[in-house]
């Protein structure tokens, strides 16, 4: 009916409007990532993530129990996609039951090193639910997974594979009132990523 | 080569010490102008109060009077922009050929850029001038963004600035940081009298940067901001001096 | 001053923006001036600080120009392929003419499933729209869930920045709100407690929601799905409870490839406040199991600013606010003085567009000094068109014979050197004469808080002819 009209109607509109074809611009030149550029990469998005306001350590798998848990004292309500840290919660379907959820672990797909954001991506809505639910958030990156800049993270992710995918960088937050920065807005009051394999970066 | 100096209206009846300045100084460093008569205003009030119709034949006037010359030297950044951007629309009448606006426009250059970028700082520093103040540098909005007079700062690219370049040639002469370097002053044309309120507002906030930071004087590429920022200055018993780069460079400033 | 940015015509056409005027009244309250300018001020200095960080800023603005332009000239193309992968992806896809369409397909859409909860991240389209107080006349409760946006939201006025709705507010007038709205302990100014109970508040409608709706920072073409960028996490949360999700999106943010958003989402949040990115920078490619998801695509007087070849590049926008931020007018005088949805440099290119008599005064709400056109990610060439707005309102007639009569007289005078040289001297033996209280008046607005300045003696074209002599 008149969804095809307004349809028609725009489109007919904008092929009038349109000023003269622009070309799109050539790609650019990706520097090349090397190797040993990656512990200063490691450093740039610890700093970056660390400036979102993210606590940031590193370990390896084996660490990842003891700096979850030893962050979040008393985690009774925990959710978990990590086989290193182990749910309290039984998953339902309805993401409404993660209202009281204190602690949600997840693994990241890479890294950002220029602005410390973990790209997360997921079909699993229960999962999304729980990282914006819980009061406290943990993500794993591998260091080696580290990228410089986004334009590398879009070459590496596609980001059609899933409903859901995420840049996460630091704990929500909002400077709303007067311009005061509040950690802790709507979503979780804090994030701690933990970036294992560090070691495996060091040149010999 | 053939060069004209454009003294804008306000400059003529206002501030013609500073157009004296301006041509002393060419003087000295061997540059033969001209200043013909003829063309009185660049027709920017006009255009930027919206007239640029009604204002097209004082614009084209400036055309025919300059046409003939290789520089036009303009004693103002907003006249020298005006002219860049909008001469070129200027059509053929009488013995104005199509190309002429386009050439006037290309050939019209601000008389700090063309000290800086055609006589060089070396030659302007053989003028010898002195000032033993601190001063606030105000490079008028028009003449830097719309010249590249000096980098802005928003702008990510390397920093330049050839009013300091020049000033840098005056001994004795002490620059202050301000905190906000560029801002607009709020002189805006008929932005002045069309939202006086801002208009005085922005003023006043320059002057409050300038004496925070110890300027014992304001030095500027454009006589309009001046008129703006002194007769705020003059009005609040505000003890500032207010001169052109020119008038720094001929030794007159403050000079009665 | 308090109002809503958005006017519901009731009778007849509303009155002409007088920014001036707005901005007069704005000043009145000096200390205030200076807080809020101060404020903006320090969020261009945070971009300036972000922007240095990254080495090819200025070469990823022109990208983003080219691309944009690139798409904007491409849209229909662009628009259909959008389009098909959304509908591919499992979206519904509608189209709105206008804000009437688009408000009441949104309203079908909540209708069709009974739902009578709405909660809603920032959409500056929605605004446009007035959608808010469309739903809320049809019996659907609408809650912003942006804290800046829900604190205008209860003080029953629009957001004053798009990025920051409530920059214009002090925490004590927030303190208030929140007294009145939310029960806080009266004189409770503290932001951290103050957002410690809007995340409760919030939480609430999250959970209760019927159906949320999202604007889009940027719709994807290539792949069929749209990114929302926050800080707070309020978007995504109404987008993971409800089972019904609206994303409304002006037809200008279709941009072609995934890999473009790198180009964007480098530019945006240093533009918007000098982070790095926004802490979720979220990206949806489908409904969730048993929700709804519709995309609503809005013309709304944008074709028509495709079609000004003057203007349509004021359609690149990515709403980043960082003109407002840097623009001293914008900062001296707040976003309610422009009396649109969209204020500061861009809503002064974009605004006349859909009303020139209404919006008149805003492109005159500026020296023209550029800076806007330097900060602008995107390139437009915010001032090139305010001039140009300029010439069209006064083409237009939207003008005073007043201001007429005096620029005619005055290009008289400047055609004629001799009588322009005859006046000068006029005026400047009058000022010399006169009394400095009178001078003051002659010289009008102008007048009030400056001093002319002092007459010389002779005008420089007297000097010159007296001591170089007559040079043609």
């Amino acid at each position: 009916m008149s969804v095809k009209e307004a349809r028609d109607a725009i489109l007919h509109a904008v092929r009038a409007a349109r000023p003269p074809a622009v070309a799109m611009p050539v790609a650019r030149a990706t520097p090349v990532a090397t190797a040993d550029a990656q512990p200063s990469m490691l450093d740039a998005f610890v700093d970056a993530s660390t400036a979102a306001g993210a606590a940031v350590v590193l370990g390896e798998r084996r660490d990842i129990a003891r700096l979850v848990t030893g962050g979040v004292a008393d985690a009774a309500n925990v959710l978990s996609t990590v086989s290193e840290v182990r749910a309290t919660v039984e998953l339902a379907s309805d993401p409404h039951a993660l209202d009281s959820l204190e602690l949600f672990v997840c693994s990241g797909t890479l890294g950002v090193a220029e602005n410390g954001a973990i790209w997360l991506a997921t079909s699993d809505m229960m999962q999304r639910a729980a990282l914006f639910l819980a009061t406290h958030v943990a993500i794993v990156v591998d260091a080696a997974s580290i990228v410089p800049t986004l334009h590398e993270a879009y070459a590496r992710i596609d980001i059609r594979a899933h409903p859901f995918g995420v840049f996460v960088a630091g704990p929500s937050k909002t400077a709303d009132i007067e311009q005061s920065l509040v950690i802790g807005a709507h979503g979780p009051k804090e994030l701690t990523v933990i970036v294992i394999g560090a070691s495996a970066l060091q040149t010999p | 080569m053939t060069a004209a100096l454009f003294i804008p209206c306000y400059v003529d009846q206002f501030f013609p010490h500073v157009a004296i300045a301006a041509l002393t100084v060419l003087d000295r460093l061997g540059v033969r102008v001209d200043v013909p008569d003829g063309a009185v205003c660049c027709g920017q009030p006009s255009a930027n109060a919206g007239y640029a119709r009604e204002g097209r034949s004082t614009l084209e006037r400036f055309v025919d009077v300059y046409a003939e010359y290789d520089r036009v030297i303009v004693l103002s950044g907003s006249c020298a922009v005006h002219v860049k951007h909008h001469a070129g629309e200027v059509v053929a009448h009488g013995s104005r050929t199509d190309r002429a606006g386009a050439q006037v426009a290309e050939r019209t250059t601000e008389l700090c850029t063309f000290l800086h970028d055609e006589i060089g700082v070396d030659r302007v520093a053989s003028l010898g001038a002195t000032l033993d103040k601190r001063v606030a540098v105000h490079i008028g909005c028009h003449a830097l963004r719309g010249l590249g007079l000096a980098r802005p700062s928003e702008l990510q690219v390397r920093p330049f600035d050839k009013v300091r370049a020049l000033l840098g040639t005056v001994r004795g002469l002490e620059i202050a940081e301000l905190s906000r370097p560029d801002e607009c002053c709020g002189f805006g044309g008929t932005f002045a009298v069309a939202e006086p309120d801002i208009s005085v507002k922005m003023g006043r906030d320059r002057l409050r940067d300038y004496r925070r930071h110890d300027a014992e004087a304001v030095v500027s590429t454009d006589m309009s901001c001046l008129m703006h920022l002194g007769g705020l200055a003059r009005r609040e018993r505000i003890g500032l001096p207010m001169y052109h780069v020119a008038e720094v460079l001929a030794g007159t400033a403050g000079v009665t | 001053m308090s109002q809503r940015s958005f006017e519901l015509p009731v009778l007849g056409r509303p009155a002409p923006v007088d920014h001036a005027a707005a901005a007069a009244a704005f000043n009145a309250d000096v200390a205030r001036t200076d807080w809020h300018d101060d404020a903006l001020w320090f969020v261009r200095e945070k971009r300036d600080r972000a922007a240095a960080l990254v080495p090819d800023w200025e070469d990823l603005r022109e990208r983003a120009s080219a691309i944009k332009e690139h798409a904007l000239s491409h849209l229909d193309e662009y628009l259909v392929q959008f389009e098909a992968n959304a509908l591919a992806n499992g979206m519904q896809v509608h189209w709105a003419r206008d804000a009437d369409e688009h408000n009441r397909i949104v309203l079908r859409i909540l209708s069709d499933v009974g739902a009578r909860r709405l909660v809603k991240s920032k959409s500056m389209l929605t605004e446009e729209c007035g959608l808010n107080p469309y739903l809320e006349a049809n019996g659907i409760e609408v809650v912003d869930s942006d804290l800046g946006e829900r604190i205008v939201q209860l003080r029953k006025e629009g957001p004053s920045h798009i990025v920051m709705p409530a920059i214009h507010l002090t925490k004590e007038e927030v303190g208030e709100t929140f007294h009145e709205h939310l029960g806080t302990p009266a004189g409770l100014s503290e932001p951290i407690a103050l957002a410690g109970v809007a995340r409760e508040h919030l939480r609430e409608r999250f959970l209760a929601a019927d159906a949320t709706l999202t604007g889009m920072n940027f719709a994807v073409a290539e792949t069929g799905g749209f990114v929302v960028c926050t800080n707070e996490g309020n978007a995504d949360l109404g987008m993971a409870l409800a089972p019904v999700h609206i994303a409304s999106v002006g037809i200008e943010k279709v941009i072609p490839r995934a890999e473009d958003l790198a180009v964007f989402l480098r530019l945006l949040a240093r533009s918007a406040t000098g982070q790095a990115v926004t802490v979720y920078t979220t990206h949806v490619h489908g409904p969730r199991d048993g929700q709804a998801l519709h995309v609503v695509l809005v013309d709304n007087g944008r074709t028509k600013q495709l079609a000004r070849e003057e203007f349509w590049g004021s359609l690149k926008c990515i709403r980043c606010g960082a003109c407002m931020n840097t623009c001293p007018i914008y900062r001296r005088s707040g976003g309610h003085s422009y009396g649109s949805t969209v204020p500061g440099p861009i809503g002064s290119v974009l605004t006349p567009g859909l009303d020139l008599e209404r919006y008149a005064s805003l492109p005159f709400a500026s020296t023209l000094c550029g800076s806007c056109t330097a900060v602008c990610p995107v390139k437009i060439d915010l001032d090139g068109q305010l001039f140009r707005w300029r010439q069209r309102v006064i083409e237009a007639g939207y003008t005073s014979t007043t201001k007429t009569l005096s620029i005619k007289a005055s290009v008289k005078l400047f055609d004629r050197p001799g009588l322009f040289r005859v006046a000068g001297a006029l005026a400047r033996f009058g000022l010399k004469i006169m009394p400095r209280s009178v001078a003051r008046f002659v010289a009008g607005p102008w007048g009030r808080a400056r001093d002319v300045p002092p007459a010389p003696g002779q005008s420089f074209r007297a000097w010159y002819r007296k001591n170089r002599g007559e040079r043609s």
